[in-house]
């Protein structure tokens, strides 16, 4: 663990803030996206496996303090989502915004997945069709991953400068 | 030992010990054991939701008045038009006109003597799980709000309380799966079960007597029967019935009459004269 935990605390209780309150009432394209675990994933992208985890399951937690769903499923899912993801980034082509779209593509597929199978252990499943009417958010997501990403990028150099040698 | 190994060991440590702790929360907060501490992080954050949530309200809405006030023009002086086109026609229908007029100062006198007792909540936050559908309210336990009791929008039925912090509460609507009303269709008096579709879909009634005819267009109410809700809230209409000869039930789709994108302020209904079941519960 780290220090980022100081960061993602206060980031992520502001951002559930900003996803329960604001981002219903102005959909883009007419679909709400996942801020908290947009931002957890391009952490985990620019920080390693450890530190996405660690986000992922705070996002997850703060989203459920909103939510039906019992608190650390979200937690669950965005883990199991952001994990292939960030790992996938190795085996990639070193351009690291088209990384980013694709893992946030991959990590939405299957953090939707993983709601659908676990909602039924809750009695608040939901149908294939309606999966299906959802899917059109890992687009979104791709999109929005870049901005997100490269403001985080900002962030992290802005904390931790680059150093060095003359 | 291969130090190579020994991050990689790490963050599968890492992982599995986020994992493991996800799942004993999920465990505990299904049996109930984690509503205080919920309800102590929870408050502070729904406040500010809530003063959030107000002030995007009106942001929103001077940013969006103009162009609605120029629609809202359009659209009265099409009514207009229509409505003198129409009247100048048809006799009848001015009418009928009249009748509604009459039917609506009923409706609302009736409203001003109402025999539940009622509490309003502001809508402050909406369920940030894109799977499921719900609602955050700014009334708590300490307004006297309790987990099962009804919440009811200006239209009808918006759900029930799921959870409840002091100051906060959360509506599960009646479009979610683990939704079940007794409820009673308008015309045909016939009863049966209203369960949730899930996000996008519509709920259905089923457990419709086969026997009775049901037609598309009736108004859907709740039945009181179980004391759960009160009798007589509207909750949508039938825009579709399922009958197969070859069962004893038939099912009905129904479309709600609440806009649940839309709502702002609901009533909570604390406190409801409940059917009287207990001829059933006496010994034969």
């Amino acid at each position: 663990m780290s220090n980022s935990i100081y960061v993602a605390i206060p980031l992520m209780a502001l951002l559930a803030i900003a996803q329960t309150a604001i981002l219903p009432r102005v959909p883009v394209l007419g679909m709400v996206p996942q801020l908290l675990f947009l931002v957890a994933l391009a952490w985990g992208l620019l920080r390693g496996l450890e530190q996405g985890l660690l986000w992922a399951f705070i996002a997850g937690i703060f989203v459920d303090l909103f939510s039906l769903t019992p608190i650390g499923l979200s937690s669950l899912a965005y883990m199991l989502a952001v994990t292939p993801a960030i790992l996938l980034q190795g085996v990639l082509p070193p351009r690291r915004y088209l990384v980013a779209g694709l893992a946030a593509i991959l990590a939405t597929i299957i953090y939707l997945l993983v709601y659908f199978i676990a909602l039924r252990f809750f009695d608040l499943g939901m149908s294939i069709d309606t999966l299906l009417e959802m899917l059109p958010v890992a687009l979104l997501h791709g999109i929005l991953i870049v901005p997100i990403y490269a403001l985080m990028q900002a962030i992290l150099n802005l904390l931790q400068p680059r150093r060095v040698e003359l | 030992m291969n130090m190579e190994q020994t991050p990689q060991r790490i963050r599968w440590v890492v992982l599995a010990i986020l994992i493991g702790s996800a799942i004993v929360l999920t465990i505990l907060d299904s049996t109930g054991l984690l509503d205080t501490v919920v309800g102590i992080v929870r408050d502070p954050l729904s406040a500010a939701s809530a003063i959030t949530a107000a002030r995007t309200d009106t942001t929103l809405d001077l940013l969006s008045g103009p162009r609605d006030l120029e629609t809202a023009n359009a659209e009265i002086a099409r009514l207009q038009t229509e409505n003198e086109t129409l009247a100048r026609e048809n006799e009848e229908l001015t009418e009928i006109q009249r009748k509604y007029q009459n039917l609506q100062e009923l409706f609302n006198r009736a409203s001003e003597t109402p025999a539940y007792r009622r509490i309003t909540a502001d809508v402050i936050a909406y369920d940030t799980n894109p799977a499921v559908r719900s609602l955050m309210i700014d009334k708590g336990r300490d307004d006297g709000v309790r987990v099962g009791q009804p919440v009811e929008g200006p239209r009808g039925l918006v759900g029930q309380i799921y959870r409840v912090s002091n100051d906060a509460a959360q509506v599960a609507l009646i479009t979610e799966t683990a939704s079940a009303i007794p409820v009673r269709l308008g015309d045909s008096r016939a009863t049966g079960v209203l369960r949730g579709g899930g996000r996008g879909n519509p709920p259905t009634i089923d457990w419709i007597d086969l026997t009775t005819p049901v037609e598309v267009g009736e108004l859907v109410y709740t039945s009181g029967l179980g004391g759960k809700f009160p009798p007589d809230l509207v909750i949508g209409r039938v825009i579709d019935v399922e009958r197969n000869e070859a069962e004893l039930f038939q099912s009905a789709i129904v479309q709600p009459a609440t806009d649940f994108n839309s709502l702002e302020t609901l009533f909570v209904i604390t406190d409801f004269q409940q059917v009287d079941t207990s001829i059933f519960e006496e010994a034969p």
